[in-house]
């Protein structure tokens, strides 16, 4: 018989909105940082 | 190539094969080794998606995109995010609740049987020919390194895949993407950090010299629909053929209809939505990376080493003097490089970079003379984009990380093909086989088949792809095949949204779709292929809603 182990951790779960707000954030900066990149040094 | 550098690709591709065979439990079933009966956690399905986007044509094509021509392919992915976050509010929940194993299937429910053949023969069509372009990548790289024939490159990589996708179903499949992922990411940061450190000018210097050339300008806010990398065609196409792919394409809707639930399945989308633009930028500075170091260390004049050999054999002489005219030039080139570097007032700076842009003009037509007689000599095409990576990986990096790279290469292009030829396998037998020829054999039966389907498909995908690597910048011939039909399917999934439209309207709009996208192409070429995609899509929409026959008109 097993039983389970109560220190073991959960599995990530999915969290939809969570996760929504972060895509937007990560996609802000990189554009911003490619944005920079441009101003900064295209000729 | 160092023993190590053998030792490790040789252990990788040992490790993914066993490891992918390891994964195949709970395959007995058709539900199992086409839908991991719905088990994948959604990290696993994210990583899953990601993967089978960034094949080896991602490591050398795009890489060497971004040598040639900076950042500015970036701009296609602009529309990524948010065809995700539409797809994961609408579509994700609408197939993965709908109990389908292919998104055709659901096309029956809602029109008729001829509409989901249709749309599922096209996505054959279409996917079967770019599985082989995935597979021509590697194939050239192969063939780059050991003078091999392409046929031999494509049989070592396409075989084992074959083998493997087949005993391992979709689970293997996807569990071989997160070591891939995992392996590409390492090898791209590592070269990342070898080319930062070898590199004989400063970041910013660096940096500088590849402004000059226009190579770091991202964002062309220009409404030329004959300019195929804009801010416009990367967010309206951009989005439009993502939609399609993420949506409507059985390659990746297969990743999300294996996740436990319809959250998950949204938050693998999600996931690849973070790290698409990051991930392909960083692919892209890469190559510009790449450009800047060539400015000090003298590259071959001629990137693909067969056309090399080819022409030192046939005009030798005339060769030889433009090798000669070549080394004088990048010497020059080189101090011009130097002055822009050195150059510390704004007056010595635009001047430096106009002489170091007259310098790099000077290059390129040297080098246009050389490509022209490769031309000449080989009777192939001479563009040698897909060969300016693997050259510099085996020439500049440090024993090690050379066998990573080529590793990752073989390895994200083996789980590529074998999520194409699993999804192939997957509507060939679902929407065909099962369909039309035997609807009521038991799991097993299908599950032979379904492995037959998949070996046949993987022999289909390497006679394409013996030819594909001769078609030009591998990414775009990908590209190319599905934004024919890509547009017009996704216009049939948004129909299917509506009640205004029945099985006619629907079957008439994609044929409608499909025959406007041909006619702009033959009719207009000068219109970039990214606008094929919402061409397609709206004149479906447009089409099956005026001829009308669903659900509603019914009932009027």
């Amino acid at each position: 018989m097993t039983t389970d182990d109560p220190t073991a951790s959960p599995p990530p779960q999915s969290n939809f909105k969570g996760t929504l707000f972060r895509v937007l954030a990560v996609q802000i900066v990189a554009l911003a940082l490619l944005w920079f990149l441009q101003m900064r040094y295209h000729a | 190539m160092h023993w190590i550098n053998w030792l490790i690709v040789i252990v990788y591709l040992a490790y993914m094969i066993i490891d992918g065979i390891r994964k195949s439990k709970d395959t007995d079933t058709i539900e199992g080794y086409f839908l991991a009966s719905k088990s994948l956690p959604w990290w696993v399905v994210g990583l899953s998606v990601m993967a089978t986007q960034l094949s080896a044509i991602t490591m050398i094509g795009t890489t060497g995109q971004g040598a040639t021509e900076g950042l500015r392919f970036v701009q296609f992915y602009f529309g990524l995010p948010i065809a995700m976050v539409i797809l994961g509010v609408t579509l994700v929940p609408f197939l993965h609740g709908s109990g389908v194993y292919t998104a055709y299937e659901y096309l029956e429910r809602r029109f008729d049987a001829k509409t989901r053949s249709l749309t599922a023969f096209l996505f054959l069509l279409s996917r079967g020919m770019s599985a082989g372009t995935i597979m021509a990548a590697p194939g050239v790289v192969l063939s780059a390194i050991f003078g091999f024939p392409l046929v031999w490159s494509v049989a070592i990589i396409g075989i084992p895949t074959v083998i493997y996708t087949m005993i391992g179903g979709v689970q293997a499949v996807a569990w071989a993407d997160v070591k891939q992922m995992v392996l590409i990411v390492v090898a791209l940061v590592g070269i990342v950090a070898v080319l930062i450190f070898q590199m004989p000018v400063s970041p910013d210097d660096a940096l500088r010299i590849a402004g000059a050339t226009g190579r770091l300008k991202t964002f062309d806010f220009s409404f030329n629909l004959t300019e195929t990398y804009t801010f416009w065609s990367g967010i309206i196409g951009g989005t439009f053929l993502m939609l399609s792919y993420f949506g409507t394409d059985q390659s990746q809707v297969q990743r999300y209809l294996t996740a436990k639930s319809v959250d998950e399945a949204r938050s693998s989308l999600l996931m690849s939505a973070y790290w698409k633009i990051p991930l392909q930028a960083l692919v892209l500075l890469l190559g510009v990376g790449v450009f800047v170091y060539y400015q000090f260390v003298r590259p071959p004049l001629l990137f693909n080493p067969a056309h090399e050999m080819a022409v030192e054999a046939e005009r030798g002489a005339a060769y030889d003097a433009l090798q000669t005219r070549y080394e004088s030039t990048f010497t020059l080139r080189e101090g011009a490089a130097r002055s822009v570097a050195d150059a510390d007032d704004g007056a010595s700076e635009a001047a430096a970079m106009e002489a170091f842009v007259a310098r790099e003009a000077e290059i390129q037509v040297i080098r246009g003379e050389a490509l022209a007689m490769a031309e000449e000599v080989t009777g192939e095409s001479s563009r040698d984009v897909n060969y300016i990576i693997p050259r510099f990986v085996l020439s500049e990096l440090p024993i090690g990380l050379t066998g990573l790279f080529i590793a990752g290469v073989l390895a994200a292009a083996m789980s590529s093909i074998a999520a194409e030829l699993n999804s192939l396998a997957t509507t060939s037998v679902i929407d065909f086989y099962r369909r039309w020829w035997k609807p009521e054999a038991d799991d097993a039966h299908y599950l032979k088949v379904s492995k037959y389907a998949t070996g046949l498909w993987g022999a289909f995908a390497c006679v394409v792809a013996v030819y594909a690597a001769t078609l030009g910048s591998l990414i775009e011939v990908v590209n190319r095949f599905g934004s024919f039909f890509y547009g017009s399917i996704l216009g049939v999934f948004l129909l299917a949204m509506t009640s205004r439209a029945g099985g006619r309207g629907a079957f008439v709009g994609l044929l409608a779709g499909m025959g406007t996208v041909a006619a702009v192409t033959f009719g207009a070429p000068q219109v970039s292929f990214l606008w094929h995609n919402v061409i397609g899509a709206v004149t479906v929409v447009v089409v099956g809603m005026v001829i009308g026959g669903g659900p509603e008109a019914a009932e009027s």
